[in-house]
């Protein structure tokens, strides 16, 4: 364009040049590396934001995660300890860690109850349902019928869903422990990793690679479900293409395809919310097909894909052989009266594989981040593959900013398939085509929203920090009266200012979350422009909890059951086993007493009386305790108009069914 | 024995190990060696890519390649921010280059112009950086990179 440009940009004329222009093509190159360093500098300090607020989302994930392993080991521990106790409560928690029968009989017996209670001619279709109609066997137009309805948001009756998942379960029960799949015909295979609920992107991927077709494999690698608000029809799109391509469409069974993880993280909520009197049903037979999904899948013996990863200890025999039924749940090993039902080590092995993440030191350590599973190094990566002769493993298990992530020398590669997963703008998706006699990896990105797609990354990081603050900021607030306390200790003047290390110090101990505290002081808290301590209150001044419930009740108990309120819900959903959402005066106050002694911590019995009694609205001795928990939500202080709780967005916010 | 650190330094170790830490996801101490650049820029440097490779071959740990140690990182990056280098040339130089770019003093270049010499001179941009480099750079209303303006987003410190 510019005069100048023909000059300098050909270095080869280089000898007939003058010294003049000799000295612009330097200054050229040096302008030009100038602007690249301070480009490249200014590209780090974005890049370390995005990822001081990427580890505020993955640790307040993993800490629940964490939390809901716990609850279930202390279940465990209750369960040997008071295997006696037949109260319904104890019982429905031990019909939770139950496992399932081993003699033939037995297992007969179980089969024949489960069709009897939930046969799908137990439902019949109103003639005012709207929805698509399906009808066996099923095609390839009815799966386009049913994304098109759920594409605009119809949802498919009970009686089919039963329907659906009957079939699945007869298709699932002939498939191997370990899929085998084979690109030999098709001549490639297509990945995708965790969903997560979110149909948007499962749609997407239809779109850009086309519904799975015989000459069109896929492998869905688990975590079909959670999380997103249209888990329902997540899950019925993928157990429809199982069923009209059997040998051609494989699942593989995720942490989440677990009714014990689906509690506390939306599915069992969104199916009661969907399918309310039918609910019960949909979950019975849902567990069941979760219980025959496939562990694995092995491409061409080349290609280990699987949810989590190995272990020091995976053993592909052993997963093999075993019987992947009895495992409902993969919380805890499966008992029945206080004992397991199942060996130990073949549950581990099962753990290993759903729940483990790769790292890049070598050896095999506990997760402790998750609290289940294992960290593996590439050394373990490579003693598996060395093992079992295979070249690499493709798991998933993992958010990734773009959706995929080669670790251990690209022998092990994650790929994620929800879109947006923490929140809006957080992260891509992405799926993966093994192309090919020699497998060669085509990774396919994607964000499903063209909400934040086009717009500056400045302006979207802007929009992902602020959800990250937010959640952030309500999880302190949980420990308000914790914090208050330690604060105050360390404040012996009573400046209400602490210097910036403490106060550091102290959110890592009691917030119990590994973040960068410090980067995040100036984001959360009001600094002392002078010497640079924190006022310490600040932190708090935007929320609090709603007033019907603290003007009534005791502050600290209201904090330590609003700060353990997914744990309380997991509990309450257990004792609600015919998902009406009422449970009893008695009922609570128990829940209450069990939460407070996994807590470790004294709850005043008259303390929660009291509370059941200010939220029993209409006297009845019932409380719904959806309602409850809705009540247990934090007010934003600053816009009293959005105090009907929009702002929090509960599940179903953006569900217009 | 003893060493005194002033406050001054020990405030930039603390800057240090933080930004460290937040690539060191497990708290292992160590961090896949590919992050140092970024961790050196956030805090402030102005690498070369020629720069950061003499760095990292310095920086990585023998035991387990591909990785760095905070005990490593540590005293070295101490130095460099204590003696200012890598200092970022002034904002006024950064404006310079750019002008350089800009023979017809238009005072704006065009895409076109900026991503012919940023992709093919000195160390050249991938498509990506550029991409992404013009995503925020153009103006949307001309369609052009008003580099005075995109000058003072580029130092600012508060991002």
């Amino acid at each position: 364009m510019g005069c100048a440009g023909s000059a300098i940009r050909y270095p080869n004329s280089r000898a007939v040049q003058k010294f003049e222009t000799m000295s612009a093509i330097e200054r050229t190159i040096k302008a030009a590396l100038l602007i690249q360093r301070w480009y490249r500098r200014y590209r780090a300090r974005l890049e370390i934001r995005r990822r001081c607020y990427w580890t505020i989302f993955q640790s307040i994930e993993y800490a629940g995660e964490q939390d809901q392993i716990r609850l279930y080991s202390f279940f465990t521990d209750l369960m040997t300890h008071i295997a006696c106790d037949k109260s319904s409560f104890s019982n429905s928690i031990a019909n939770s860690l139950r496992g399932r029968p081993r003699i033939l009989a037995e297992i007969e017996e179980e089969e024949r109850e489960l069709w009897k209670e939930t046969n799908p001619n137990l439902i019949p279709i109103e003639s005012t349902y709207q929805g698509p109609h399906i009808h066996l066997p099923l095609t390839a137009d009815q799966v386009t019928l049913l994304i098109n309805s759920f594409r605009k948001r119809k949802l498919l009756h009970a009686h089919y869903v039963l329907t659906l998942l009957h079939e699945a379960r007869k298709i699932l029960q002939s498939k191997p422990n370990i899929n085998v799949a084979s690109t030999t015909l098709s001549r490639h295979i297509t990945i995708c990793g965790d969903l997560h609920g979110k149909l948007d992107d499962l749609l997407t991927i239809f779109y850009k690679n086309s519904l799975p077709a015989s000459d069109n494999p896929y492998i869905f690698n688990g975590d079909f479900v959670d999380r997103g608000v249209q888990s329902v029809e997540v899950f019925l799109l993928l157990i429809a293409c199982l069923l009209v391509w059997p040998d051609r469409v494989f699942l593989n069974r995720g942490n989440h395809e677990d009714f014990s993880v689906n509690i506390r993280y939306g599915f069992i909520k969104e199916i009661m919310y969907k399918y309310t009197r039918h609910a019960t049903r949909i979950i019975q037979v849902t567990e069941d097909v979760y219980s025959w999904l496939p562990l694995a899948t092995i491409i061409d013996n080349k290609v280990f894909v699987v949810h989590g990863g190995v272990t020091d200890r995976t053993d592909l025999k052993k997963i093999s052989r075993m019987d992947r039924h009895q495992l409902i749940t993969i919380l805890q090993p499966p008992m029945i009266d206080g004992k397991m039902t199942c060996d130990q080590e073949e549950w581990d092995q099962v753990v290993g594989i759903l729940w483990s993440d790769p790292r890049p030191q070598p050896g095999c350590h506990t997760n402790s981040i998750r609290g289940g599973g294992s960290f593996f190094g590439p050394d373990v990566t490579e003693a598996f593959l060395q093992r079992y002769q295979l070249e690499r493993i493709i798991r998933s298990h993992e958010c990734k900013p773009d959706g995929f992530e080669f670790t251990h020398g690209d022998r092990v590669l994650t790929i994620f398939s929800a879109s947006n997963y923490y929140a809006e703008g957080t992260n891509k998706a992405a799926y993966v085509k093994l192309v090919g006699t020699n497998l060669v990896t085509q990774i396919v990105m994607y964000v499903s929203s063209s909400h934040t797609s086009n717009a500056e990354i400045q302006q979207r990081q802007g929009y992902v920090e602020q959800s990250a603050l937010r959640e952030l900021k309500q999880l302190i607030y949980a420990s308000h009266l914790l914090l208050i306390e330690k604060f105050h200790m360390e404040d012996t003047e009573q400046s209400g200012k602490i210097c910036i290390g403490r106060w550091c110090d102290i959110m890592k101990e009691v917030v119990g979350l590994q973040l960068p505290w410090r980067l995040l002081c100036p984001k959360i808290a009001k600094l002392d422009p002078l010497s640079g301590n924190v006022y310490y209150e600040s932190i708090f001044q935007e929320y609090t909890i709603q007033n019907k419930l603290a003007e009534q009740n005791e502050p600290s108990l209201l904090e330590t059951l609003y700060r353990s309120k997914d744990t309380l819900e997991t509990i309450f959903r257990f004792i609600d086993t015919d998902g009406s959402g009422l449970i009893s005066m008695q009922e609570f106050t128990d829940a209450c007493q069990l939460l407070s002694k996994h807590l470790k911590t004294s709850m005043h019995q008259e303390e929660i009386q009291d509370l059941a009694k200010s939220i029993d609205i209409n006297k009845d001795g019932f409380i719904d305790f959806n309602e409850f928990l809705e009540a247990f939500r934090l007010v934003d202080n600053d816009s009293p108009s959005r105090r009907s709780g929009n702002h929090v967005c509960g599940l179903f916010c953006q569900d217009e069914r | 024995m003893i060493k005194v650190q002033s406050s001054f330094e020990s405030d930039l170790q603390k800057k240090i190990v933080n930004a460290f830490e937040i690539f060191d996801q497990d708290g292992t101490r160590t961090v896949d060696i590919r992050e140092i650049g970024t961790i050196m820029r956030s805090l402030g440097c102005c690498l070369s890519e020629a720069d950061l490779q003499d760095i990292l071959v310095e920086l990585e740990d023998e035991d387990s390649p591909g990785y760095v140690n905070l005990e490593t990182f540590l005293p070295m990056m101490t130095k460099f921010l204590l003696d200012q280098r890598f200092h970022p040339a002034s904002s006024n130089k950064l404006l310079q280059a750019f002008q350089m770019f800009d023979a017809d003093k238009k005072g704006y270049l065009t895409q076109a112009e900026l991503t012919h010499f940023l992709t093919q001179d000195g160390e050249c941009f991938t498509q990506d950086e550029m991409e992404e480099m013009l995503s925020a750079a153009v103006d949307p209303q001309s369609g052009h990179i008003n580099y005075k303006e995109y000058v003072s987003h580029l130092v600012s410190e508060n991002l």
